[in-house]
């Protein structure tokens, strides 16, 4: 009998509990729900979530935020179709939409492009002025990221392979813990970390200079192709939103630091200092031949994407890159240029 | 690792009974060895059917021969390229156990001597208690980030990582057999003249060993449970760190080859300290 009490005690707590989760989304069970998938870096989606102008632009749809922290979640969720948009570097996209993944999703739009917010730093008293001397050195970067892939492009510019150099896999605040106690000699690393390291180092390269010699990394934003077949009026009102933030970002920065900061916990002068460094597009840039390109001409970002995938299948990450084709149809052009501008 | 208790069985009887308790004895050992084959079978099977169905993505549920295929690769040179990230499953294994081994010895010798001293002193073991409880509560992800910035990022932390998994059990299993020696006996060598720490020595830590290998194989499980929190930085080569960094980039056949190698070499380690235990202690459960 006892047994029995027991056992009906901890069903009640248990259900009780389940009851009594913290949710804030204030969610509507009438209307169908839009999920968007977001990262804290700095960028206009940050920016669309804290104004809630989706929401706003969107009043017969529920709008669920989930926060991921690596575009490895991003592309498993896509997968498991608990997303409908994603925000991710271009390196997992490059992955999502080659084999095996081939994750059913497109891009939609460059959320920013790396500037001189990510860059290869070298610790002052390490004797390293150029990459070429990294030969043999121990150099951080979180693998799999699009650090890691800037990492290896500025390496082969110089002419070394991977396994001239010891890399090593840290996170960036590890980074900045071995950086202080000199057990690396140079990092591949973004904002705000890579404050810290500059104290005390200076940069090799940027991601700014690489983007020059055609070796861009991007966060882009990516809508699943069953939701834009479904709702592509949704898409272009999702895209209007992103498109006036980017307006927002080089018309009044400071408001939109403010509304960033608020995402990210920075204070909003840090972070206007941060924005500063990263590369936003306008509307009419994201637009172009350059980038995504308009309507029946998909622009440059598929050439980028499948040098992205080239590099992976040269990881043996993927058994092999996906043809250019896969990555121009995998280009959502529907309505560009002139949909961002309505 | 699940911890069973192995209590050898008496000697059979001799006599009349002993033809039919041979016979018994054998379909036993038939059935014992039977069972976990076919339910390895029996899983494989499903495994196979369930990714042959398509209800999953194959990044969920990859099939076995593509989980084998990954295996064979990361084991071998091919391509040009040597296994994962550079380096041979088997030295991904090698360098993980080397870890967990030095990690397992700091962290158990620490305990069982922590358990030693606070079973037999009572105002050491209220001082120490509470820590130890704090402690054994803490995931060891919780802590790790504080041994990368107190440690560096190589070596160091990792050991201390699963050294701080391994002692709380150790040392918690060791107390509690310790204080639970029989005072029987305890009283019976004192009464024979044997001094405090002549009874420590003959009565309290024999009685006290079967426990103290049962916390010894709790805390192995243990540490080996923090293999890929402790591998999380810089853990290349490591089977911890090739499972993070495969599923960093979705590698889910990868992944699985890792916690394959994991599984399997847990349970032969087990399987071993088993071995080690009915050598070292055959009066468990006798006493």
């Amino acid at each position: 009998m006892r047994f029995k009490a027991a056992f009906a005690a901890l069903v009640l707590a248990t259900t009780a509990l389940a009851g009594c989760a913290v949710e804030q989304s204030g969610q509507q069970a009438d209307k169908p729900t839009i999920r968007v998938g977001y990262q804290t870096f700095p960028s206009g989606d940050l920016i669309v979530k804290n104004n809630r102008w989706l929401e706003e632009a969107l009043p017969d749809y529920n709008i669920k935020w989930t926060k991921f922290d690596s575009g490895a979640d991003v592309n498993t969720a896509f997968i498991a179709k608990e997303l409908d948009f994603g925000a991710l570097g271009s390196s997992p996209v490059a992955r999502g939409l080659s084999a095996p993944l081939n994750i059913p999703y497109k891009v939609a739009f460059v959320l920013d492009v790396a500037g001189d917010n990510e860059a290869l730093v070298a610790r002052n008293g390490s004797g390293i002025d150029t990459i070429a001397q990294l030969r043999g050195k121990r150099v951080a970067t979180p693998f799999a990221s699009t650090a890691h892939y800037s990492l290896l492009a500025a390496l082969s510019q110089n002419g070394l392979s991977p396994s001239d150099v010891q890399l090593v896999d840290l996170q960036p605040q590890a980074i900045l813990a071995a950086w202080d106690r000199g057990d690396i000699d140079a990092a591949y690393t973004w904002l705000p970390t890579l404050d810290g390291l500059r104290k005390s180092g200076k940069d090799l390269i940027t991601s700014r200079q690489l983007a020059k010699d055609g070796k861009p990394t991007l966060d882009l934003g990516a809508v699943s192709d069953e939701f834009a077949t479904q709702h592509p009026e949704v898409v272009d009102i999702w895209r209007q939103q992103e498109a006036r933030a980017l307006t927002l970002i080089h018309e009044d920065p400071a408001a939109a630091a403010k509304a960033v900061a608020a995402e990210i916990g920075l204070s909003p002068e840090e972070t206007e200092g941060q924005i500063k460094q990263g590369v936003f597009l306008t509307p009419e840039q994201v637009a172009s031949p350059e980038w995504l390109g308009a309507e029946g001409k998909p622009g440059n970002i598929a050439a980028n994407l499948q040098s992205a995938s080239q590099f992976l299948a040269d990881q043996k990450q993927i058994p092999a890159s996906a043809p250019l084709q896969t990555f121009q149809d995998a280009i959502y052009t529907k309505g560009l240029p002139s949909v961002l501008s309505q | 690792m699940s911890v069973f208790v192995d209590i050898a069985p008496d000697e059979p009887q001799v006599g009349s009974a002993a033809v039919v308790a041979s016979a018994g004895k054998w379909r036993g050992r038939i059935t014992r060895a039977a069972l976990p084959l076919l339910s390895v079978v029996v899983f494989f099977i499903v495994w196979q059917l369930v990714a042959a169905s398509g209800i999953w993505n194959q990044t969920f549920v990859p099939y076995p021969s593509t989980v084998w295929q990954a295996f064979l690769d990361v084991s071998s040179t091919h391509d040009g390229v040597r296994g994962y990230a550079g380096f041979l499953l088997s030295e991904h294994l090698y360098m993980t156990l080397r870890r967990v081994l030095a990690g397992v010895v700091i962290g158990v010798a620490l305990g069982v001597l922590l358990g030693l001293v606070m079973g037999s002193i009572a105002w050491v073991r209220s001082v120490l208690e509470p820590w130890l409880t704090f402690l054994r509560a803490l995931p060891p992800l919780a802590y790790f980030f504080l041994l990368v910035i107190w440690l560096g990022i190589d070596e160091a932390p990792k050991i201390t990582l699963l050294a701080l998994a391994a002692l709380p059990p150790a040392a918690v299993a060791t107390t509690a057999a310790v204080v639970a020696a029989p005072v029987g006996l305890q009283e019976a060598a004192r009464a024979l003249g044997a001094s405090r720490r002549e009874v420590i020595r003959d009565v309290v830590v024999p009685s006290a060993l079967p426990e103290t290998f049962t916390g010894i194989r709790l805390a192995v499980g243990m540490a080996y449970s923090s293999v890929v929190a402790a591998e999380l930085f810089n853990g290349i080569p490591g089977i911890g760190g090739l499972v993070k960094d495969a599923s960093n980039y979705n590698n889910t056949p990868v992944v699985l080859v890792g916690i394959f190698a994991i599984g399997i070499s847990g349970l032969i380690i087990d399987g071993l300290l088993r071995a080690i235990e009915r050598r070292a202690v055959p009066w468990r459960g006798k006493l």
